[in-house]
């Protein structure tokens, strides 16, 4: 069954003085869905979701939010959207449960502040002042704030930067709570497995641009059948690069480090097992593994997601 | 209107869970109004003043006159030294040398603690005072009996004790002048004191202090609460997570106001409360016009509040705008000291405060004040300019979030 | 270059490029200067008042006249009638006034102008003796001669004031080099991480001292001068006296920012405290209002403030007040061994980890 879209964007363009942070992009987002935008630092993801949040206003393009045409989200499309930004304080000295109630005294109509207290594991923090809590105990009180209004659309602007493993599983909890329940989500994050573990639709930004779209299978299946095999070496002479492109359609080194892509499995191990043996080339920490969105994202622009 | 309740509270809460706003905004008023009084309420009563003087009486050249003026004033300053009846601390500490002790020594010793803020005053009199006082009682010529009185102008005692001892001094003239008939004191005219208006005494110093406190406490709250709340909020951030939701830039501010004026109303309460029963104070801000002033006010001192926020970038940098107008336009408003007689340059930057026409309205209404300083239009006049300047240029320039 | 180079080197960096702090140490006090200046100026100046009469007897008396010349006032001006005066009284065009009726001289006061009227009244009595004393052809018998025995001819109580502008920048330099400053660097963890390094932290303490010290010298000379120049005051600085002081002065404020950084929970409270103490004592010393005219228990608690006896000294230094010898040394030696039993607090404050 097809989604409608709950929000679509035509030609968004932003700039900031000479640098386009936003060139010209078009995507749509199906309800009751996990849209991700995925991109390293500067690739200008952080910008259209303030646009889409209502932060900014874009130079020029089209915004379509809940069927209604808008050239900056107002008030009314806020009462049904659920923001929460990447970098944003609260007043020190409230406690928890009274930063909710603030937050849900903005909105027509919200969630009892218990039941949000509920959702985010706060309920013994109700009555700590903010300046007290940790900062995944902070981080959730800001996912209660920014779902106190029960809304139909949720943006989260990078929102396990800086949480610990543990923090960041129960955010995913959180994001895949929320679309069961048929929420829409749009996040935004550099990190791929995340995006992997999460999305519906990835969308990967770079340089103000969309350069792939697509759910994360079908981003990594565009690189093929190919398996990676992946190991480091303790030196790499040209002949070695040499001998291992006889058996492998690939070979990308990155440092000591090398990967090699092929689509016969058995074969290429072997031969490389082979070669290893004879020519006493030791290797190290080999593993194998299928294409990721790292991977996509190293095809399309040549830089990894990290650089 | 429930977002604007919510804001409103949020912005009183946070102000009385910061110690140091509790502090600035609360104590501190109290503070000043309690210390004020104690001093210069003191001034005023004259009951806890006491000068430490040195009297010292040169044996006189001339022996077996009828009379003796240098022992008719030692006689005097003994009795001001001594406690009355009610055991009420007398008004001098009288210091006189010891039987046979050298007088010039003396002399130099008091002199040197003169100097060193010991004593307010040292009155000689000379050897030759008694002889001169008889000749000038007697001959009606325009000789005089001179006595010294060594003292210090940049002593505040001093220079108070002096004026006194002058006063003293003139008394007894006349009393000589009369003792040898040449005044007589039921001819004398009386001066008699009266006081302009409708005052029947003079106000008493808490009922002029505590419009200024009242005042000052708005004042303050006005120039560093709303410049400290909007930009830290907006240099952390948290502006940014209400222009997320629904709630517009001009709830927030109307939630803002409401809050802002909630502060000042406990602020007024607390203060006239301590002046009223800890400090006695008989004004009440109940007439129309003291209300419509005091409304006035806060919202004067909350748009210059404004202002200053559009004006500067960075939140340390609005808190130091708001130290380095703090005490030129408090102290140039006549809050703590008069300022009727400055220089005309001064007078300037007294005419453009608007707490120079807000403290003169509102000590006008408590009826703290007869006249004003300038016609009674102007009065309410420049507080509402200051409003709408103040208004027109943050709309324009007071930025709601933070620059990428 | 030596760890105590460095760190005096980055010190000096650090508090020249903070323009908030700069500004704060050097020139704050001169709007105190310029402000108080002025203000005292003319307070309690009873040669500034400007008088007014109305003579409403029915004789031609001449003796009220000239009582008036001859009553050091700035101006007299004499009215036709008592509504008039009243009216100049009541929107301060005239600071107090007369109404002679040939029995009675009626004084007449703004009742809301209570700073001055106590000035005014003195005069009112001086004349009212004068107008007596000449009305019956007396002369008077007694004359009593001032004779300035203070270290200097002044009649502002600004000559005062300024001393005790000083010896409060003084006060906010060393209290808050400690309180702000160092607190600071705790609480940022800047402290943190020179202190995992073999540098002490006596060179630290020696390095933001030395600044301070330096920066509490300009800016009290910046303020002498302004009030030299502007206010063409005089002060007989005795230089050496000056110097000991400030130099004592300056470590034993430092001291008292770390008993203050000791006694608070967080860091970031001890530069709000150090604020509060500073301006209660700057209302308590003397320096605004004088101690002589505060109750009693206000006057002891002044005298255990240490800007009181800061303010005393520098009136001492700069020539406007005198001192014992005794005294001064007493009062320099207790502010040097202030700082010489808490530097070794300040120390270990310094290195203490931060409750969390």
């Amino acid at each position: 069954m097809a989604n409608a879209p709950i929000l679509q964007v035509a030609d968004l363009t932003k700039h900031y003085g000479d640098t386009r942070a936003v060139d010209g992009i078009s995507f749509a987002v199906p309800s009751a869905c996990v849209f991700t935008i995925l991109g390293p630092n500067g690739a200008g993801k952080t910008t259209t979701l303030e646009i889409l949040e209502g932060i900014r206003q874009p130079d020029s393009g089209k915004l379509i939010l809940f069927g209604e045409p808008m050239t900056r989200v107002d008030r009314n499309a806020k009462q049904r959207m659920g923001v929460l930004l990447q970098e944003g304080g609260f007043e020190p000295q409230l406690r928890v449960h009274e930063v909710i109630h603030l937050f849900a005294s903005f909105f027509d109509h919200h969630l009892p502040v218990d039941d949000v207290l509920k959702m985010v594991a706060l309920e013994e923090k109700a009555r700590a002042q903010v300046r007290t809590l940790s900062g995944g105990q902070r981080q959730r009180m800001a996912v209660g704030v920014a779902l106190v209004n029960d809304p139909d659309v949720v943006f989260l602007d990078e929102p396990t930067t800086g949480l610990d493993p543990q923090a960041r599983r129960n955010m995913w909890d959180i994001v895949t709570t929320l679309r069961e329940r048929g929420k829409t989500i749009i996040l935004t994050t550099h990190y791929m497995e995340e995006a992997e573990a999460l999305s519906d639709t990835v969308c990967v930004m770079d340089h103000g641009k969309i350069i792939a779209e697509g759910s994360p299978r079908t981003l990594t299946g565009r690189l093929g059948e190919e398996t990676l095999i992946e190991f480091r070496m303790d030196a790499i002479e040209n002949d070695d690069l040499v001998h291992l492109r006889t058996f492998c359609q690939a070979v990308h080194v990155d440092g000591l480090h090398v990967t090699l892509e092929t689509s016969d499995l058995p074969q290429t191990m072997g031969e490389l097992l082979t070669w290893s043996k004879q020519g006493a080339v030791p290797f190290h920490d080999l593993h194998v593994r299928q294409p990721n969105l790292e991977d996509v994202f190293l095809a399309l622009t040549g830089r990894t997601l990290r650089e | 209107m429930k977002d604007i309740f919510a804001i409103a509270r949020t912005h009183v809460v946070t102000a009385l869970r910061e110690r140091v706003t509790l502090f600035w905004f609360l104590i501190f008023p109290l503070f000043l109004l309690t210390l004020l009084s104690l001093i210069f309420g003191s001034v005023t009563d004259n009951e806890d003043v006491q000068f430490v003087i040195s009297l010292i009486a040169y044996p006189q050249s001339a022996a077996d006159l009828p009379f003796s003026a240098s022992a008719a004033i030692e006689e005097a300053f003994t009795e001001m030294a001594t406690p009355d009846a009610s055991g009420r601390a007398p008004l001098f500490v009288l210091h006189v040398p010891s039987d046979g002790q050298d007088l010039e020594a003396f002399l130099d010793a008091e002199v040197t603690e003169l100097r060193r803020g010991r004593r307010a005053a040292v009155l000689v009199l000379p050897e030759d005072f008694d002889r001169q006082a008889m000749t000038a009682l007697s001959d009606a010529s325009s000789a005089v009996a001179g006595a010294r009185l060594y003292m210090s102008s940049t002593n505040v005692a001093s220079e108070t004790a002096s004026s006194i001892i002058d006063q003293v001094f003139a008394e007894l003239d006349r009393n000589l002048l009369s003792r040898m008939g040449r005044f007589d004191e039921s001819q004398a005219v009386r001066d008699v004191t009266e006081w302009v208006g409708q005052a029947e005494s003079e106000v008493a110093y808490i009922d002029f202090a505590l419009p200024a406190i009242v005042l000052m406490g708005f004042f303050t709250s006005g120039l560093f609460g709303v410049p400290g709340a909007i930009l830290f909020n907006r240099d952390l951030k948290v502006l940014r997570r209400y222009w997320v939701t629904p709630l517009s830039v001009s709830r927030y501010l109307a939630g803002f106001g409401l809050g802002h004026l909630s502060l000042c109303a406990l602020q007024f309460v607390l203060i006239v409360l301590v002046g009223t029963y800890g400090f006695g104070a008989s004004i009440r801000f109940s007439s129309p016009t003291a209300i419509a002033t005091l409304i006035l006010a806060v919202v004067t001192f909350m748009a210059f509040g404004f202002l200053i926020t559009s004006l500067v970038r960075t939140a340390n940098a609005g808190m130091a705008t708001a130290n380095i107008l703090n005490m030129p336009m408090m102290f140039l408003s006549g809050m703590f000291f008069p300022v009727a007689n400055l220089p005309a340059f001064m007078k300037v930057v007294i005419l453009a405060n608007p707490v120079t026409y807000l403290l003169e309205s509102l000590r006008q209404s408590v009826g703290a004040q007869e006249g004003t300083m300038m016609p009674s239009p102007w009065t309410y006049v420049v507080p509402l300019l200051w409003i709408a300047f103040s208004t027109l240029v943050a709309t324009r320039r007071l930025r709601w979030d933070v620059e990428r | 270059m030596t760890a105590f180079a460095a760190l005096l080197k980055n010190e000096v960096r650090v508090f020249t490029r903070d323009k908030m702090t700069l500004f704060f140490t050097l020139l704050f006090p001169l709007v105190f200067v310029l402000l108080f200046g002025v203000l005292m100026g003319n307070m309690g100046d009873v040669d500034q008042a400007d008088f007014g009469w109305v003579d409403v007897s029915t004789s031609d008396d001449e003796t009220l006249p000239h009582v008036l010349e001859d009553a050091g006032l700035h101006s007299v001006r004499r009215f036709e009638t008592r509504p008039e005066l009243e009216a100049a009284i009541s929107d301060q065009r005239t600071d107090f006034g007369l109404v002679w009726d040939g029995a009675n001289l009626v004084f007449l006061y703004n009742a809301t102008r209570l700073q001055e009227n106590y000035a005014f009244q003195q005069l009112a009595a001086g004349i009212t003796a004068e107008f007596n004393i000449r009305k019956q052809d007396a002369f008077p018998v007694l004359e009593l001669t001032h004779i300035q025995a203070g270290k200097i001819e002044s009649t502002s109580w600004f000559n005062l004031v300024l001393p005790g502008i000083l010896a409060f920048s003084i006060l906010s330099s060393g209290l808050f080099a400690i309180s702000g400053h160092l607190t600071h660097m705790k609480e940022r963890n800047i402290l943190d991480r020179m202190l995992v390094t073999p540098m002490r932290p006596a060179l630290l303490l020696a390095a933001i001292a030395v600044v301070r010290l330096v920066m509490g010298f300009v800016s009290t000379l910046i303020t002498l001068g302004v009030g030299i120049v502007v206010f063409r005051m005089t002060f007989t600085i005795d230089w050496f006296r000056y110097a000991v002081f400030v130099v004592c002065s300056t470590l034993g404020t430092m001291g008292l920012g770390t008993v203050i950084a000791l006694l608070v929970r967080r860091p970031s409270s001890a530069s709000n405290l150090a604020n509060v103490l500073a301006m209660l004592m700057m209302f308590l010393a003397g320096i605004y209002f004088p101690i002589e005219f505060m109750p009693p228990f206000l006057r002891t608690l002044s005298s255990w403030m240490p800007l009181t006896h800061m303010a005393n000294v520098m009136r001492y230094v700069t020539g406007v007040i005198d001192m014992s010898q005794g005294r001064f040394w007493i009062t320099s030696a207790v502010f040097l061994g202030l700082a010489l039993v808490l530097f070794p607090m300040m120390g270990r404050y310094a290195v203490r980890p931060l409750r969390r």
